[in-house]
């Protein structure tokens, strides 16, 4: 059992792809708990979306990927922090439109080229056994970023979730601490983009948050439960894509695999969770300090 | 125009008739995603598809078999983990949304030709579209229109004021899932032509579109359509003229119909705020 743990990281391209995907699921677990405290599974999965067009331009131009990602994700969380304020559209069709918008545009871009599906491919669903150090330090420049910025601003934060009005009212701004959270899930999808792909990086940022909300409705009990459900699940994801890839011959991409162990772990935890409330119907009051 | 030249061809013609038709439904339908506030969970939906086409297509059964048998999948799965309490619905359908879409691009890894059809089915292939995915297209057309038409009434009730609609006798869980059935299907149906990702693109925004337009729900619905069709002809022309990806040429057309309304909108707003400025100030100097 400890050999199935471990033989897996023999090789140099297995230890960084392990090293890239804890540093992602630490800073994912993290924002994952705002996401979720914001309600903004659907931005997140916007900007999945329409961080692409980012990237395909940068790809035909022959730019880094990352720089053409960091710039259409900072675009875009600023376009759509501003498209759901209009108060005349629906903050979900705002986004639906966007997310329809900038996708095609990438697809649009990327058909373009002659190599087109199998770009398309890489572009969507990442190669994390293909992460080199220079990227691996780039991803933690992101996170080392993200999180002494939350730091500062989480007290704000906290308080614009659970009563916008009030946060209003003490003077704060709503709108920039909107346009910050909305920045911070981009940065995320900028870094998750070569491990997971812009398409899986929304289960980073959605499915460790609902995993710690199950086991707690505390937000510092959730911060950890959250990361340290995604950093096993990274884990877990890798060694049984590598296990099913070279010793029984079924090829499992790492970056789906990884998902695939997140939502495994989230039902798991449901079902724990559903039989302890049942246990103890009786005696605990119902209460969600959650909204 | 190179798509003029271009209409000997069966393959384009099949291509902008199935273009007229999936855009003429995905608008239609688009006004009840847009009543309903359904746009995340039609995302969600069009990407739950996914594993049940790679699925289908493994076992060799018709994708739009899978794709409906997924959609069907995610519906309940939504509905589950809502149902804890615990999450609440956006939560639930992000969760349902990335394990689903994983769960495709596992299945798709795992088979020996992995690259081959995903970008086919992820962003649609408008010229490969046969006679019978034609017939096909226009059967669930059909089907849900006629749907949408027997129900329109309910429908629009229980989409304004659900409460109401409870107390005058309506079975609103009932109309729910009606508007979901539809939903899927067509996301189902738009699968050849703009592929799981984009179909979103087409359901919310011609109905968004012809929202800016007019108020009333039944000509809402008809403009929305017309705006629909207009993008799947302008999207094929452009990717004839331009030799771009046929599906995504579709949904920035649409995007294109919605920037002009918006414009146009606008400029009649500061048009008809002029002139009633300019109407006070001509009955001041009458007066």
């Amino acid at each position: 059992m400890v050999r199935l743990l471990l033989d897996p990281f023999g090789d140099a391209y297995m230890r960084r792809a392990l090293v890239e995907i804890l540093v992602l699921s630490g800073l994912a677990g993290v924002v994952s708990v705002y996401v979720l405290l914001r309600r903004l599974a659907f931005v997140g999965d916007a900007l999945t979306h329409t961080i692409f067009p980012g990237i395909a331009i940068a790809f035909v131009v022959g730019q880094s990927l990352f720089v053409g990602a960091l710039l259409a994700g900072l675009a875009s969380a600023v376009l759509l922090t501003v498209a759901t304020r209009i108060r005349r559209i629906d903050h979900d069709a705002a986004l639906g439109v966007l997310v329809g918008a900038f996708f095609s545009l990438g697809v649009v871009v990327v058909s373009t080229q002659s190599s087109y599906t199998s770009d398309l491919t890489a572009l969507l669903f990442g190669r994390i056994l293909t992460v080199d150090t220079a990227e691996i330090i780039e991803t933690t420049a992101i996170a080392v970023a993200v999180l002494i910025v939350l730091t500062l601003v989480h007290k704000e934060v906290v308080l614009r979730s659970f009563d916008p009005i009030a946060a209003e009212a003490m003077g704060y701004r709503v709108f920039l601490l909107d346009l910050l959270v909305n920045a911070v899930v981009a940065l995320v999808v900028v870094a998750g983009v070569r491990a997971v792909g812009t398409v899986l990086v929304i289960a980073l940022l959605v499915v460790p948050g609902a995993i710690a909300r199950l086991v707690s409705e505390r937000i510092g009990p959730m911060l950890v439960a959250s990361v340290a459900a995604a950093g096993l699940c990274g884990y877990l994801g890798l060694v049984a894509s590598y296990e099913a890839s070279l010793n029984h011959g079924v090829r499992l991409g790492s970056g789906s695999t990884v998902v695939v162990a997140l939502t495994i772990a989230f039902i798991l935890t449901g079902g724990a969770a559903a039989l302890l409330r049942r246990r103890g119907a009786g005696t605990a009051a119902p209460g969600s300090a959650v909204p | 125009m190179r798509i003029l030249e271009q209409l000997g061809s069966p393959l384009i013609r099949r291509a902008l008739l199935e273009a007229v038709l999936v855009g003429a439904l995905c608008g239609a339908v688009g006004v009840h995603v847009l009543l309903r506030r359904l746009p995340f969970f039609t995302l969600a939906l069009s990407h739950a598809t996914f594993p049940g086409v790679v699925l289908a297509s493994i076992l060799g059964v018709s994708v739009y078999l899978g794709g409906a048998a997924a959609a069907l999948g995610l519906v309940l799965a939504v509905a589950a983990i809502g149902s804890t309490r615990r999450l609440e619905a956006s939560t639930a359908t992000g969760v349902a949304l990335a394990g689903a879409f994983a769960l495709g691009v596992l299945l798709q890894s795992a088979q020996s030709s992995a690259t081959r059809n995903l970008a086919g089915f992820l962003v649609g292939d408008i010229l490969t579209v046969s006679t019978e995915d034609l017939a096909m297209t226009a059967l669930f057309g059909l089907v849900v229109t006629a749907a949408l038409i027997v129900f329109h009434k309910e429908l629009v009730l229980s989409a304004f004021d659900p409460i109401g609609a409870r107390a005058a006798g309506y079975a609103t869980t009932r109309l729910e899932v009606l508007v979901l059935a539809c939903v899927a299907l067509t996301v189902v149906t738009s699968l050849r032509a703009v592929g799981t990702i984009l179909s979103v693109a087409l359901l919310v925004t011609p109905a968004l579109a012809a929202r800016q337009w007019t108020t009333d729900i039944g000509p809402v619905m008809a403009l929305a359509a017309a705006f629909g069709a207009l993008a799947g002809v302008g999207g094929i022309a452009a990717s004839a003229q331009w030799n771009v990806a046929g599906g995504s040429a579709i949904a920035l057309a649409a995007t294109a119909l919605l920037a002009v309304t918006v414009a146009v909108q606008q400029a009649r707003t500061l048009v008809g705020r002029q002139a009633s400025r300019h109407g006070s100030k001509s009955r001041e100097l009458a007066s």
